[in-house]
């Protein structure tokens, strides 16, 4: 529930600031999209359109290819803080 | 000629030196395969979001080029075989929304490998400059902080 009152306020996001192309690089533009455990979130909870869902879905699919976002988090591969930029 | 964009890791266990070389020899093999590199960028030594290879970092690179659709097969052929390669992500810029994309993301790219340079010419004023492109950066990282 405590998720779902996050989301209440249903707009899109992209639509709101005229998002024409989303980057890949930009991960930490793509972590609202993303849940705890990096599963693409729903249109549902979001409130994303349908268009910018669909570039959000191939976006973050191809940072995850690029290892820039992990496919999976379980309890055996945690994954701490995976957007900090280890140097 | 076609837009694409290349992203490229290179293996961690390398020299810094190695690693330049092994660099220009990815992009020797777009150039021999008549493409035109628009501009490089690079992202460093990053942490991989999985290991790869067993590997837990990466240097990553992204170069931007034009080239002939039917060449891509053959670059990624030789990407495939180059073992200091850990991962490549080959994207397509199609649409003209994805071309004013490109085109972006080039100036971007350039502008950034030229701020190194000005620095070296001019002592003092870049130094401003210098903090400020740092300042974005910090607020990057700060929503992940969450």
């Amino acid at each position: 529930m405590a998720e779902r009152r996050k989301y209440k306020k249903r707009y899109c996001k992209y639509c709101e600031a005229k998002v024409d192309f989303i980057d890949y690089k930009d991960v930490a533009g793509l972590r609202f999209s993303l849940s705890e455990r990096y599963k693409i979130m729903p249109r549902r909870l979001t409130g994303n359109c349908k268009r910018h869902q669909d570039m959000v879905a191939t976006v973050i699919k191809r940072a995850r290819a690029a290892a820039l976002v992990p496919y999976t988090v379980t309890r055996k591969a945690v994954v701490v803080a995976p957007f900090e930029n280890l140097r | 000629m076609r837009n694409y964009e290349n992203l490229v890791i290179v293996k961690p266990t390398l020299t810094a030196e190695e690693i330049q070389e092994s660099l220009k020899a990815i992009q020797e093999v777009i150039t021999s395969n008549s493409g035109e590199i628009a501009a490089t960028d690079d992202m460093g030594m990053r942490k991989l979001a999985y290991p790869i290879d067993k590997n837990e970092r990466g240097f990553f690179q992204v170069i931007y080029y034009s080239a002939e659709p039917s060449v891509i097969t053959e670059i990624e052929r030789k990407f495939r075989l180059n073992e200091e390669l850990l991962r490549f992500v080959t994207i397509k810029y199609d649409t003209n929304r994805e071309i004013t994309a490109w085109n972006e993301l080039v100036k971007k790219a350039q502008k950034k490998a030229e701020a190194p340079k000005a620095e070296e010419k001019v002592a003092e004023a870049p130094k401003a400059e210098e903090t400020a492109p740092e300042a974005p950066k910090a607020e990057e990282t700060a929503p992940v902080a969450k």
